[in-house]
């Protein structure tokens, strides 16, 4: 039995949040007193109510996770969300299995990133900080009121229930454990540039000197979204069993739109940075950006995707969230629009052929994109709460929608990065582009030879790759074959290696690109090639697919930890290996779940899942997908380009100036 | 249940080794289940669910494909009953209308702005930038720690 010390811990860090809640108003509250009675010293109270904040909310997370590891079902989301039974790792990640815990987790991620603002911030922006934490403050304030009034995880219950309900079984994969919390890191991480741009309009801070953090956070919050959307990627093909990773689900669309946004502004951040100008379009970005975080957050945990009556079911919830969107939003606009041009002076653009420009041609297709997959989204909730007609937009739409702006955003990277800024020569960019276009043509056109009963979008999409490819290695050796001319003393390999230290963060965006590619060609092949087949087999039965020739060996039953599995075996009569899909049936959630089977190579995945069992033969799915190990691949390229690219002024930090040859233009 | 598991791996196991192809009538229910929602699950296609409806519709287009009836005939029929919220693919009629006409517009007022935003940049002539101080300056260089760039940047 446990103590009653230890059951009653969890009231501790109940009173924490409450006292994180009034010490975040303080944070909040501060800089506006300090304006209000010319006292600017005040304004400093709000750096020690963000560092006593997270303290405070630290405490009440470890609480709920010692609730969790101590299986305290005197906690009701305790009991909701966990067993006894429950491996620990599982218990631990309980804490965001549900609604109350996932938005405690939102907020103690919030509260974590205020500490870093701190931190970056003591001595570089020092009198901007507080503001910066005050924004960040009230964010916390509107949290922890849905937390604390309306979805409170640290609730109890009477009597205690002898055991918890469990964790939703599909949510217990590793893949689910990191997914949210790398999801929330992103939108969460896009609150600080929120927050930098809000106190740049609030004080007329001048962008040049807020524009280099605001790069760089959001860049931080970018990486963490692209991480926690192809984790859930991943997640749902390894673990949905559908043969798939991505339906156009409206809560993978709700971590979608402010990815598209984020990516707009991530790149027309540079043409502020280096040209001054979108000054006012780029705060407009950060709030966009911000705001779909917001939205993505709600969306998925009002419930009011399931139906728009879900959100009536629980009218305060959903009311609280509706008023607290509309707040952020007309605040937030409001501020944009009466003082969004405070810094009118901006630089004209030379010629239509240079990069500022590309640049915004970028951000015309990323918007377009964010606007179509929002619409998508929210159209048939505003219909039905409109008019009470129902309608679905599902995968067909977003294909037809979403693959000819992804084709054009492609078209846009194989020519951009070439283009110089301010005025490009049109002969020296035609004649870089020559290579590329010849490759992505010819590739193009054999796809079109090979596959003729291919979709348009197929040859299309894969000459594209072709093309992007193409202009990646022919920049690159043209950049090392430069430098060679230049240091004729250096060796190949030194070379290449110099020219991309030497522009870490040029070549760091052109790694990210590449990676890109890489998951282009994942869809690609998965998207169009994909074969499937659904039998009814007996054990001894062959099946053939796509040139694998898989034999049911046998049914087994079992039981593990929590739940109660029958395995299938299959053997590939090919290359041997065995593939063994279960079907696992949870008794406290009484929820049966299949767990695919996975042969993976490079070149393609065999995927296996059993369904039911009828008159002795069972039902059997297997699909191939071709190249989808190469989305899982080009997410990892992705993180470490960003990396590279984000290293940058830590290697500069370290090396002495002096070192930097002079011979490097 | 483990009982009679156990029980149908012994019977099954002496069945010779036989290749199972895939009925094409399957093939072309899935086909056409893809392209419906589960009315009672979350955004999933009826061929993609394990929901008891999502069963009992694929049981109907089998039936209704055995009986002859072309793949519009049972979306058709599917329609009727459900109304247009059963299909996954919004028809372009009074409801779906601005879903399908949205991107192309949008396409236009985002090109177009964006065109004449270039544009007007680009006749406008050069405006003063208020200089920054000295002090700004030398805070903006400690900012972005990367004077290089302007040092470095290529003559094109």
């Amino acid at each position: 039995m446990l103590s009653s010390l230890s059951l009653n811990l969890i009231e501790l860090g109940h009173f924490a949040a409450y006292l994180a809640f009034t010490v975040a108003l303080v944070q909040g509250l501060a800089p506006l007193l300090a304006h209000k009675l010319r006292l600017p010293s005040l304004a400093d109270i709000s750096i020690n109510a963000a560092i006593l904040v997270f303290l405070l909310t630290t405490l009440g997370g470890l609480t709920l996770i010692h609730a969790f590891v101590t299986s305290n079902f005197s906690v009701l989301y305790v009991a909701m969300t966990s067993n006894s039974q429950l491996p620990l790792f599982y218990k631990v990640a309980a804490l965001w299995g549900g609604h109350e815990g996932s938005l405690y987790l939102w907020v103690w991620i919030l509260t974590l990133f205020t500490v870093f603002v701190v931190w970056h911030g003591r001595r570089r922006y020092p009198e901007r900080l507080p503001v910066i934490l005050a924004v960040q403050g009230w964010l916390m304030v509107g949290f922890f009121g849905l937390i604390l009034f309306l979805s409170n995880p640290f609730l109890r219950v009477f009597p205690v229930p002898v055991d918890g309900r469990d964790l939703n079984p599909l949510l217990q994969d590793p893949g689910m454990v990191i997914h949210p919390p790398m999801l929330y890191l992103g939108y969460v991480g896009f609150s600080v540039p929120y927050a930098f741009a809000m106190a740049a309009l609030l004080t007329n801070w001048n962008s040049e000197l807020w524009i280099g953090h605001i790069r760089r956070w959001a860049l931080i919050a970018w990486g963490f979204l692209t991480t926690g959307i192809i984790l859930g990627a991943w997640w749902s093909y390894y673990e949905l069993g559908w043969g798939g990773y991505w339906a156009w689900d409206p809560v993978e669309n709700a971590s979608f739109m402010p990815w598209l946004l984020g990516t707009a502004l991530i790149h027309s951040i540079t043409v502020q940075e280096r040209r001054r100008m979108l000054h006012a379009w780029n705060l407009f970005l950060v709030i966009t950006t911000f705001a779909l975080s917001l939205l993505g957050t709600f969306l998925v945990r009002s419930g009011v995707l399931s139906s728009v009556h879900a959100f009536a079911v629980d009218p305060g919830r959903g009311a609280y969230i509706l008023l607290f969107m509309i707040l952020v939003l007309s605040v937030s606009f409001g501020i944009f629009l009466r003082k969004g041009r405070y810094q009118q002076a901006e630089e004209n653009i030379t010629s239509v052929l240079s990069r500022e420009s590309f640049f915004v041609w970028n951000n015309v297709v990323f918007t377009l994109a964010g606007a179509c997959v929002l619409l998508g989204t929210l159209y048939p909730l505003a219909l039905e709460a409109l008019t009470a007609a129902k309608i679905s937009v599902g995968p067909p739409y977003f294909n037809a929608v979403m693959v000819p702006i992804f084709l054009l955003a492609m078209l846009l990277m194989g020519i951009a990065p070439l283009v110089p800024w301010r005025k490009a020569n049109a002969d020296k960019l035609r004649r870089r582009l020559l290579l590329p276009a010849i490759i992505g043509l010819a590739v193009a056109v054999l796809m079109w030879l090979v596959f003729p009963a291919l979709y348009w979008t197929g040859p299309v999409a894969v000459g594209l790759v072709g093309f992007v490819l193409g202009m990646l290695a022919t920049d690159f050796v043209r950049a090392v074959k430069q430098r060679r001319r230049q240091l004729p003393h250096e060796g190949p390999v030194l070379a290449m290696v110099n020219t991309i230290l030497r522009n870490q963060r040029h070549y760091g965006g052109m790694v990210v690109h590449f990676g890109i590619m890489l998951i282009a060609i994942g869809l690609v092949g998965s998207g169009l090639f994909r074969l499937e087949k659904s039998v009814m087999m007996a054990p001894g039965d062959i099946l053939e697919i796509g040139g694998e020739r898989l034999r049911f060996d046998r049914v087994q039953q079992f039981r593990r930890d929590n739940y109660l599995a029958v395995q299938a075996q299959f053997t590939s009569l090919n290359s041997g290996y065995t593939l063994a899909p279960e079907r696992r049936r949870y008794p406290v959630q009484e929820a049966p779940t299949t767990e695919a089977s996975i042969h993976s190579t490079l070149l393609r995945d065999v995927y296996a899942i059993i369904t039911e069992p009828e008159g002795g033969r069972w039902g059997v799915q297997v699909y191939v997908n071709p190249l989808v190990q190469f989305i899982w691949l080009g997410g990892m390229v992705i993180i470490s380009g960003l990396g590279f690219s984000l290293s940058y002024r830590v290697r500069r930090m370290i090396r002495s100036p002096a070192t930097v040859p002079a011979s490097l233009s | 249940m483990r009982k009679i598991l156990f029980l149908l791996v012994l019977w099954a196991a002496p069945l010779s080794a036989a290749q199972v192809t895939e009925d094409p009538l399957e093939r072309q229910m899935l086909d056409i289940a893809g392209k419906l929602r589960c009315a009672v699950c979350q955004n999933q296609p009826v061929s993609e669910s394990n929901a008891d409806l999502a069963k009992d519709m694929r049981a109907i287009i089998r039936e209704q494909l055995q009986a002859g009836k072309s793949r519009e005939q049972i979306i058709a029929y599917f329609v009727e009953r459900y109304g247009d919220y059963i299909l996954l693919k919004p028809p372009f009629d009074q409801a779906g209308a601005l879903l399908w006409l949205a991107p192309p517009l949008l396409l236009i007022i985002l090109g177009g702005s964006a065109y004449l935003f270039l544009r007007r940049r680009l006749q406008a002539p050069a405006r003063d930038y208020p200089a920054l101080s000295a002090e700004d300056q030398a805070r903006v260089r400690a900012v972005r720690g990367q004077e290089k760039i302007y040092q470095t940047r290529r003559p094109e």
